[in-house]
């Protein structure tokens, strides 16, 4: 049966509309695009936010059911933690009195200085795609698009989008991000690249441009932390561990394969270096 | 207009839940993808404006959480329904079965073709390919068994609005 001209007009009639919204959508201004895609952001957020303090709360709850004996051991096992790392901040004041004084004595520019801003993880977002995770401060704690994000175990990423009450942060398992870094010892710079991230596996990372005689295996890993270079994340950061190296094809460098923390896919709190501001020259 | 609106609603329930589904699914490496929820019921049960309008609002919507340009997702949304609206008439769309094949493929293909789009977030190593393979397979277990259920929510939702579907 041959289709009539009208038909198939009936039938392209939905695509040309369709493209004359795509086409008006093209030349819309970029501050249009930019309100609404904030607008439906903020339409979402509040749910995801709702269920992280939902979630709080549950714990609050789970820990109260636990016996005073339990909580008790718990707290002083939490003391002797606390001790060391007071015995550490101690040494650390007093490590950076010294830079201090050899700062002024050498006349050498000062290090980057950070404010520490530690926010809960509202949702986790780990596709193929991108990884991502958004948390629970925002514009109003001064937070920086850029600002590296750090946990306990090392880098976690940089703030991507900053809302008005979240953030969005872009992890260092993300394809798309890469890092200046160095393996420990060595203060030559490679490249760090996300992105392999296999369903029931571990995060793990690519290398570039590693010299050639570096070595590392599964058994004798090297660390690997960032290098400072191109002034986002202050240098000595743990990243991962360097589990493979193997000749690249052009045969100048090597690559490698970076074993990444496994506990960044359950973060629940995170710490963002937001620059202090300079000091005032004298 | 009110069929637009009521059936961005169950999106918007539709994304807050996925949204913590796949939150709790981190661990596993293991995200879900759910555009064919977006976007059958709209293009087989409402007129074409407001199903047009209800699909390419909620890729708005997967847009502002996603690093993707804006837009991207409205428009394979947009396209997605498009096709269905198209073939409609040749589907026993009231049959659950068939609004069910429908969702799933519709995710199959939407899932591609952004793939495609994002080949260059690194996504052209072969080694990303398994990742996005088990995603896709994931996702298409978890439709298949959520579809009903949503679908039956939407339904319900256009009849307490008394919203005739076309």
């Amino acid at each position: 049966m041959r289709i009539g001209r009208s038909q198939r007009f009936d039938q392209a009639r939905p695509f040309a509309t369709l493209a004359l919204l795509f086409a008006a959508w093209l030349i819309a201004p970029t501050a249009v695009k930019s309100f609404l895609r904030a607008s439906f952001f903020e339409l979402n957020a509040p749910v995801p936010v709702a269920a992280s303090y939902a979630r709080d709360l549950q714990e609050f709850w789970s820990l109260r059911l636990h016996s005073k004996d339990e909580l008790i051991e718990a707290g002083r096992d939490q003391a002797r933690l606390n001790a060391s790392y007071a015995l550490s901040i101690q040494t650390n004041a007093e490590l950076e009195a010294e830079i201090g004084r050899l700062q002024a004595l050498l006349r050498l520019p000062p290090i980057d200085r950070f404010r520490f801003e530690h926010a809960r993880v509202v949702q986790r977002d780990f596709s193929g795609w991108w990884q991502r995770m958004i948390i629970r401060k925002g514009a109003d704690f001064g937070i920086p698009t850029g600002a590296p994000v750090v946990f306990a175990g090392g880098v976690v990423g940089r703030i991507a989008e900053v809302h008005a009450t979240t953030s969005v942060v872009e992890l260092i398992t993300d394809p798309a991000v890469r890092l200046a870094a160095e393996v420990a010892g060595d203060t030559r710079p490679v490249s760090y690249q996300g992105g392999l991230n296999p369903t029931f596996g571990p995060a793990r990372g690519l290398l570039e441009f590693v010299p050639l005689d570096i070595w590392a295996d599964a058994e004798h890993p090297k660390l690997l932390v960032t290098s400072g270079l191109g002034g986002v994340f202050p240098p000595g950061l743990l990243i991962g561990r360097v589990v493979k190296v193997e000749s690249s094809t052009d045969g100048l460098f090597k690559t490698g394969v970076v074993q990444l923390d496994p506990r960044l896919a359950e973060l629940t709190e995170v710490t963002v270096l937001v620059p202090a501001a300079p000091a005032p020259a004298s | 207009m009110r069929g637009t609106l009521v059936l961005f609603l169950t999106l918007l329930l539709l994304q807050a839940l996925l949204g913590q589904a796949n939150h709790s699914l981190t661990g596993l490496h293991v995200h879900l993808f759910a555009a064919g929820l977006f976007v059958t019921y709209g293009s087989l049960m409402l007129p074409f404006g407001p199903g047009l309008a209800t699909s390419v609002l909620a890729g708005l919507l997967c847009d502002a959480a996603a690093p993707v340009a804006f837009g991207t997702q409205a428009l394979l949304f947009g396209l997605a329904h498009i096709v269905v609206f198209n073939l409609r008439d040749r589907i026993p769309r009231e049959d659950p079965a068939a609004r069910r094949f429908i969702a799933l493929a519709v995710n199959a293909a939407v899932f591609l073709a952004l793939s495609a789009v994002l080949i260059r977030r690194g996504l052209g190593r072969p080694a990303a390919w398994p990742r996005l393979a088990s995603d896709l397979l994931a996702s298409e277990i978890a439709l298949a068994l959520v579809a009903p259920w949503f679908f039956a929510l939407q339904a319900q939702a256009l009849r307490l609005a008394r919203v005739e579907a076309a």
